[in-house]
């Protein structure tokens, strides 16, 4: 197998418009050689759009990409060379196997990885030369995958590699990309899911309404937006809002089915004054449970909006 | 440089792929082998009692074959695969769409191709029907004729935004040549004005194209406009059908697709006025009406005193053969003439004229056996058309030395010689009046 020099990836003030509508407007952001960057956003931020730019599968309007300082739009073809891809809306024929079609595509390249070991490592062994209508959607996503692999990428670009999966086939496939940080490749990945994508990226861009409105390490994003800490809280009898607001650096509460929850700039202080107050009144504590800030807090605190409603109200 | 060595074998894999995957595809089976292959039983049921059989027909089928191959099965099947997201990963690769777009087109000209020669080969072990006179030429018209329909075929799939759209757009397409393209319905049972309206199809110049190859002597030489016209047509549509090609169903057309879409049209436009201008919108004459109105009185106007003695230098006939004289050697001459094809074209007059020129060719090349062939000729004619329809006939091609065609060369009897048009028609004029004039009674044979 060749030798793997990952590639680093500058976007700079893409902007693209479907009409009248700016699906892009004017985003920044590089991917350093060996990362794992994650695109967040919900469905209609750009994410799909903007890797599609990048793949050279649509046309910006202004801007410029370079892969390994390939100028996209220049040299369209040398940087596909480099590029694995996995996209969204793609598929095969019915009747092309997995065999052929990874035949199909490594022959376009001239160092292509082997396909034998590409049907094993992606588990198609049993499946190698049955038709593509009759794979499962999670061997149709690893053969995708095994796809964008066929040229040993120096960087792999994934849309949504685990949307329309099963529990395990999505476990399998994080299991995958995580290795992709163990053999040094760049991998660009888009997705709505918050937890997937704090779990797997090394950095993630915030994307809304065609913006870049933040890039960074996931706790570093987590912590430089100083979202507080919060308190969920059950007891025996109801509690008061009056009794909370009044405990030692509580900034707010809110009532959440049958306890509360308690926003604090300072969780020991908190705590402690809590315990007190329910012990007064000879109160007994059901449930007590910490909660951290999370990405979704991030994107709250961002946008104004809670992330799982505009993600489903954009579906 | 590098590039292009790097993604050949891709391309060449892609190409192979591609018809594998059409031959196990039964869509594309009936559609491509067995709808020809019921048009040919159609045409054959109806056209069956003609001498030859179908003879008369190969140009229209092929035509009707090519047409559904490259104007419905290619744009369905890129359609399909579009609506689906195939392009959108082939798009992945490092090799340019229009590539991809070439390596899909080859694979559909060896498949219509094949349905063609497939036919060619069902009509011959069905009906009899004489195989091409110029084989070469008929597969370089088969090409031409598919790679100009395939142009087409490409732009109703850029236009197209589904399959539904594709056959739509096909039967826009297919149906006026098929009725009045002089495609489904000949040209001569059309009026003058859908004749006129038929030179500014492509459907016409296919037809006559591979009609040519199939039973004219001079083939594709015999009217070269088709091939230009066949061309300008094909390449203007190719341009803009590649111009327009969309390999992602998302994207739409844009404001300029009509202005192209016209720029594609008026190649057919300029085609049709090039024709009206160089005189090959003329009506089309139904063959045997020349010699059928020829009258008593016309016939009786024909003199024949001038001509030369039947053993002088200039066309000689021989004495009849008689019972008990071994056909003088020339048996195998006579089995050769049944089988020619120009001597069993549908039209009898050109049937006729054909024969003429073989004597006349035979006679100018000065051939050991220029008089037994005349002879041999004189005795097919007679057997074939009896003497009164004959009679008809040569009268007609004394009156009307121009029309037609003439044959100026017969390497199938081993005259390879070319001579030229002019004089054979001269001596297609002598044999006429000496055949016509044997069965008047006016020269004794």
């Amino acid at each position: 197998m060749p030798e793997l020099i990952p590639a680093s990836v500058c976007v700079r003030d893409l902007a693209m418009r479907y009409g009248n509508v700016e699906a892009l407007r004017g985003i920044s952001f590089d991917v350093a050689a060996g990362e794992i960057f994650g695109l967040l956003g919900p469905n209609g931020a750009g994410k799909s759009t903007a890797l599609e730019c990048i793949l050279g599968l649509r046309r910006q309007d202004s801007g410029t990409i370079s892969i390994a300082g390939i100028d996209v739009l220049a040299r369209p073809q040398d940087a596909k060379r480099i590029v694995g891809a996995l996209i969204q809306a793609a598929t095969l024929q019915d009747r092309i196997t997995p065999r052929k079609a990874l035949k199909l595509f490594a022959s376009f390249y001239g160092k292509p990885a082997e396909v034998d070991h590409l049907i094993e490592k992606f588990g198609l062994t049993n499946k190698a030369e049955a038709a593509f209508e009759t794979l499962s959607a999670g061997q149709r996503q690893r053969l995708f995958l095994a796809l964008a692999f066929v040229n040993n990428p120096s960087l792999l670009v994934l849309d949504e590699p685990t949307a329309g999966l099963d529990p395990r086939s999505r476990r399998d496939l994080h299991d995958i990309i995580a290795e992709m940080r163990e053999t040094g490749r760049t991998v660009l990945l888009s997705t709505h899911d918050i937890d997937e994508a704090y779990s797997l990226c090394d950095r993630i861009g915030i994307l809304d309404h065609g913006r870049v409105i933040a890039a960074a390490r996931p706790a570093d994003l987590i912590r430089d937006f100083r979202s507080s800490s919060s308190i969920q809280v059950r007891t025996t009898r109801p509690l008061q809002e009056s009794q909370l607001v009044s405990l030692p650096c509580v900034k707010g509460c809110s009532k959440m089915d049958d306890g509360w929850v308690i926003g604090t700039s300072n969780l020991n202080e908190t705590i402690v004054g809590l315990v007190r107050g329910v012990e007064s009144c000879g109160n007994e504590f059901l449930d007590l449970k910490v909660l951290r800030p999370s990405l979704e807090d991030v994107f709250l605190s961002l946008t104004g909006t809670v992330w799982s409603d505009r993600s489903e109200a954009n579906k | 440089m590098r590039a292009v060595n790097e993604t050949f074998p891709g391309l060449f894999r892609f190409f192979f792929l591609s018809l594998e995957l059409n031959c196990r595809s039964k869509q594309a089976i009936v559609y491509g082998y067995l709808v020809p292959f019921l048009f040919l039983v159609a045409f054959g049921s109806v056209f069956r009692a003609e001498t030859p059989a179908l003879l008369g027909e190969m140009g229209q089928i092929l035509t009707i074959t090519i047409l559904g191959g490259a104007c419905f099965g290619m744009p369905t099947a890129l359609v399909a695969e579009r609506e689906r997201g195939i392009w959108r990963r082939y798009r992945l690769l490092p090799v340019s769409t229009g590539s991809l777009v070439g390596a899909v087109l080859a694979s559909r000209v060896i498949l219509i191709a094949s349905a063609a020669a497939l036919q060619v080969a069902l009509a011959h072990f069905l009906y009899h029907t004489p195989l091409p006179i110029h084989l070469m030429q008929a597969a370089a018209g088969v090409f031409l004729v598919t790679a100009s329909f395939l142009g087409l075929g490409l732009v109703v799939a850029a236009l197209a935004d589904d399959v539904p759209a594709v056959q739509a757009m096909g039967q826009c397409l297919f149906l006026p040549m098929i009725m009045i393209g002089g495609v489904g319905i000949p040209l001569l049972a059309l009026p003058d004005w859908a004749q006129k309206a038929a030179g500014f199809m492509p459907g016409r110049y296919a037809v006559e194209l591979l009609q040519l190859v199939y039973c004219d002597p001079d083939g594709i030489l015999g009217n070269g406009f088709n091939v230009i016209a066949l061309f300008v047509i094909g390449a203007g549509a190719a341009i803009v059908g590649a111009r327009l090609f969309r390999w992602d169903a998302g994207r739409h057309m844009g404001r300029s697709t009509w202005a192209w879409v016209a720029a594609a049209l008026l190649a057919w436009v300029a085609v049709g006025l090039a024709a009206a201008m160089t005189g090959h919108l003329a009506p089309a004459l139904p063959p045997d009406i020349g010699y059928e109105a020829i009258t008593e009185s016309e016939i009786n106007s024909i003199t024949y005193v001038d001509l030369p003695g039947d053993n002088e230098f200039v066309s000689r006939v021989a004495r009849p053969f008689r019972d008990g004289d071994g056909m003088r050697g020339m048996g195998g001459y006579a089995r050769k003439l049944i089988d020619w094809v120009p001597g069993q074209v549908g039209d009898a007059g050109q049937s006729t004229r054909n024969l003429l020129c073989l004597a006349g060719v035979a006679d100018v090349s000065q051939d050991l056996h220029e008089g037994e062939i005349a002879r041999l000729v004189f005795d097919n004619l007679r057997a074939r058309f009896g003497d009164d329809r004959l009679s008809r006939i040569l009268a007609w091609i004394i009156l009307y030395p121009q029309e037609g065609t003439a044959i100026t060369t017969v390497p199938e009897f081993g005259m390879v010689r070319q001579y030229k048009e002019e004089i054979i028609r001269e001596r297609t004029v002598l044999y006429a009046k000496k055949f016509l004039g044997r069965l008047r009674g006016k020269i004794k044979d």
